[in-house]
């Protein structure tokens, strides 16, 4: 009878999580386009044989790995520090937290209107205060090959937060007797970082990475206000892609079969991360340190 | 036999996947009676008594009260009223709220749950403490919070869980006679369970003590003291526990602490291994041929430098060495 | 407090209002003192007028707030009506199926929902829900519910098992146990479930964007990438940094006020979760 219960909540998330992905399944086997007159009509493995051979999708599938690469990972070293320190006792916590919480609670696409200027070139402010070192402008948003190292930027600026209390939660959980076990033992403080805190703090930090990951993978709000996906295509997403199959160009058959490619991607390297943490596990287990 | 008043029990069991938490229980307790469900953890006590409050469904048998069939009866709707080893008092609410919530769920008058209320509270002396939170009471206020509770419930069968295991040894004994004059004179029958025989034998007019979901004996505390239906009874019951002598043709014997006598001569020769003062009495460990013996006597007995232990024929208990029943 | 603390703590502290603040200073600073240099650029140039231009538009920009607003409030009170009982009745499942439903919802939570508006664009439209602002209330719940069941089926592990079954035996049937007993408990946790839930229809994007057209009922995150979008030659970053600072006040007032509460709730579900 309790499971009545949960019937409602569990059909509404159904609906909305896996009808798509078979509707995509289904279309991407469809020709369904301005050339189709929007009416689906069969095309068999048509789009995904288009798909293996895109090359603008490999692109994508690649700048969109190297964003979310080096996006988590400074997230999980810098966020890693913020808990740390709001670990520790501090004065007016209560205001402290909200503040660094703010970025996270911003919707993207405000705050990406504000980097646009704080990156301008030639009269953004990270410009003013290169020219006051009297170092040269800096074109942040319009240089191809590095215009996405400042997405990445601001997708740190607004993410971090969010990893930092995960975190931090993992933090609260430790209990002060093991710390205080240890320092008795004359471990200083990098000691018990590595050989106490980082350990327990594991299982956090692959939560956090499996969130962040699949997140990061499917950058859209960010790229298509920062840059529209330019300098020259140089930091488009894959979800932008799709977008675009789908808004712009029309495309729905292959804009389907573009967004099961993602997913096919997020699913691949969440299990990656999945294995490797366990096959860490075993490695451990039997007396192979990492 | 349907038609008596009081709690009947007839067969009732539970199983819970491959295991059986209690095996065709039969018991029954009238009216005003006062019964302890006595056992180590795991023996099917609590089990029983959330059988009995409807909490859990039974496997198999009846449950009768006053003559009306309960099984199936959802909790709710028994009649039934328990105290809750934890007291389970609402944390949100005042005293005043905890004990109105039932009554206006049930659909008593504004006026007539005042007056109840106010009667109660009167009965366990919790005058003043309405407005506070019951996480501003102490352990035995919260106890009679929870007692009144269950009264205002006008139950025909009142449960309690394990009700001293959350207060401090001097609180127990202090409250212990309290508890139960106010049981007594609430006129209905009452069941407790404990894992700890004092308070069974304080608390209770008649004890039934459980092991793995099965009934070793029901009786007086007496009953069970002095003539155990078997082994298990009779070293549950009793601190220091009976001592066992070594069996010897697959007869079990056994005989109490205060049973042994220090003799001069003509008895077992025992040595002295450790001596523990009580106060009024003595706790001595003794060494003999028959094995380790608890002997349990005068704070102020002397003892020689060669001791014997000797006891009266009729002390002695007899189990058979397999089954564990006791021998006539 | 440490001697390293303190200056990490201003840096982390400076690191997160900075881009903030220096918005606020664009938004007070006429298009001409934006392109000047040098330092006696900033004795003058200072102006309300973005505002005004902003406040003023068509529409005006306190619509898009209240069209976030609506819709948050609306996704909130449906996510909640359908999760406390859904958590419930998880808490109650047995650990077999439990353990399994609560491992498909986490996987459901960390999914890049990005990835869903074609069909669920496809869904609005046959159903004729394009431009109606309410009708977001729905994907946004749904989007929702994973995280939120979670959390509340972990605040309703926290409640000692007697109290319900103390109140099962006064005779209060399920509803009565939940308004009366359970939930007054559970308070904080449905606060915190509730504020990450108005949080994230607020930052939602894609589906709004291709939900809705109709530029009065456009919601905060898509009335700005339609101002950015706006206009490709002209400089007008005072007038944008007056957006985003308006747009900014309403969700750094929230989390102000609510601080604890999303705190508690994130932290909450990484220890359960």
């Amino acid at each position: 009878m309790t499971l009545l219960l949960l019937l409602p909540a569990l059909a509404l998330a159904a609906a909305v999580f896996l009808w798509p992905l078979l509707r995509y399944g289904w279309l991407s086997l469809q020709a369904h386009s301005v050339l189709t007159a929007l009416v689906p009509v069969p095309n068999g493995g048509a789009n995904w044989q288009r798909l293996l051979a895109d090359g603008r999708f490999w692109q994508d599938a690649a700048q969109t790995l190297r964003f979310a690469g080096l996006s988590v990972g400074l997230e999980l070293l810098l966020g890693l520090s913020l808990a740390l320190l709001l670990h520790r006792p501090l004065p007016r916590r209560g205001l402290v937290r909200a503040v660094v919480l703010l970025p996270w609670a911003l919707p993207t696409t405000v705050m990406a209107l504000g980097w646009r200027w704080i990156l301008n070139d030639p009269f953004g402010p990270l410009n003013g205060l290169l020219r006051s070192l009297g170092l040269p402008a800096y074109g942040f948003l319009s240089e191809p090959r590095s215009t996405w190292l400042f997405t990445v930027l601001a997708d740190v600026w607004k993410t971090t937060p969010f990893v930092a209390l995960l975190l931090l939660a993992g933090l609260q959980a430790i209990p002060a007797e093991l710390e205080e076990a240890l320092r008795l033992e004359g471990a200083n403080a990098w000691q018990r970082l590595q050989r106490l805190t980082l350990p327990l703090l594991a299982p956090y930090m692959l939560l956090a990475a499996l969130f962040r990951l699949a997140q990061a993978l499917g950058v859209f709000d960010l790229i298509q206000v920062l840059t529209g996906g330019g300098p020259a295509s140089s930091t488009e997403s894959l979800a932008l892609y799709a977008y675009l199959n789908a808004m712009r160009f029309l495309d729905f058959g292959y804009a389907a079969t573009v967004m099961l490619g993602m997913f096919a991607l997020v699913l691949g390297l969440s299990a990656l991360v999945l294995v490797g943490q366990a096959m860490r596990r075993r490695w451990a287990a039997a007396g192979l340190t990492p | 036999m349907s038609h008596t008043a009081g709690l009947h029990c007839e067969q009732l069991t539970r199983r819970v996947g491959e295991r059986c938490l209690l095996d065709r229980l039969n018991l029954a307790v009238e009216p005003g009676e006062s019964l302890a469900l006595l056992g180590p953890s795991g023996c099917g006590k609590t089990t029983t008594l959330r059988l009995l409050a409807g909490l859990d469904p039974a496997s198999g048998g009846r449950i009768r009260l006053d003559g009306d069939d309960i099984t199936t009866r959802p909790a709710g709707q028994r009649q039934v009223a328990m105290v809750f080893q934890s007291y389970a008092l609402y944390p949100h609410l005042s005293v005043v709220a905890n004990l109105e919530l039932g009554l206006e769920v049930r659909g008593v008058p504004a006026a007539e749950r005042r007056r109840r209320i106010a009667e109660v509270l009167a009965l366990l002396q919790l005058e003043g403490l309405e407005l506070r939170r019951p996480a501003q009471l102490s352990g035995g206020q919260r106890q009679r919070v929870a007692l009144a509770r269950a009264l205002l419930r006008q139950p025909r069968l009142m449960l309690l869980d394990e009700p001293m295991s959350n207060l401090d040894a001097q609180l127990r004994d202090q409250l212990r006679p309290e508890l139960r004059a106010l049981l007594q004179r609430a006129g209905h029958p009452v069941i407790h369970v404990t894992h700890d025989q004092q308070e069974a034998m304080g608390l209770a007019d008649r004890i039934a003590v459980l092991d793995g979901g099965v009934l070793q004996q029901v009786g007086t505390p007496q009953e069970l003291y002095h003539r155990p239906a078997n082994l298990f009874v009779a070293r549950f019951l009793g601190r220091p526990g009976i001592n066992l002598l070594r069996p010897e043709a697959g007869v079990q014997r056994a005989v109490r602490p205060e049973h042994l006598q220090l003799v001069p001569d003509g008895g077992l020769p025992v040595r002295l291994q450790q001596r523990e003062w009580q106060g009024a009495q003595q706790l001595l460990r003794l060494e003999s041929d028959l094995g380790l013996l608890l002997l349990l006597c005068d704070a102020a007995q002397p003892l020689g430098d060669a001791l014997q232990v000797q006891w009266r024929a009729e002390d002695e208990l007899r189990f058979d060495g397999s089954s564990g029943q006791r021998l006539e | 407090m440490s001697r390293t603390s303190l200056p990490l703590l201003l840096a982390a502290l400076g690191w997160s209002l900075m881009p903030l603040l220096w918005q606020l200073l664009t938004s007070l600073r006429t298009a001409e003192a934006l392109v000047l240099q040098g330092a006696g650029a900033w004795l003058q140039g200072w102006t309300l007028d973005n505002y005004r231009l902003v406040l003023q538009g068509d529409p005006p920009f306190w619509r898009y707030l209240l069209n976030s607003s609506l819709v948050g409030a609306a996704s909130t009170g449906l996510t909640l009506l359908l999760a406390i009982p859904a958590a419930y009745g998880l808490q109650r499942q047995r650990p077999a199926l439990r353990g399994a439903l609560s491992l498909a919802l986490l996987a459901a939570a960390m999914f890049p929902y990005v990835l869903l508006f074609l069909a669920l664009l496809e869904l609005a439209r046959a159903l004729g829900w394009g431009n109606q602002l309410l009708a977001l209330a729905l994907p946004y719940a749904g989007l929702s519910l994973p995280l939120a069941v979670l959390l509340l089926r972990a605040a309703f592990a926290d409640l000692p098992e007697e109290l319900e079954d103390a109140a099962r035996l006064e005779g209060l049937n399920l509803w009565q146990r939940l308004r009366r007993v359970l939930l007054p408990l559970l308070a904080p946790a449905i606060a915190s479930t509730a504020i990450l839930v108005f949080l994230f229809s607020w930052n939602e994007y894609p589906i709004a964007l291709t939900w809705i057209s109709r530029a009065d009922l456009l919601t905060l995150p898509v009335a700005m990438a339609r101002i950015a979008g706006s206009s490709v030659y002209a400089v007008p970053y005072g007038a944008f940094a007056a957006a985003t600072v308006l747009g900014a006040l309403p969700l750094l007032a929230l989390v102000l006020v609510f601080q604890r509460q999303i705190v508690s709730g994130l932290t909450q579900g990484a220890v359960k979760g």
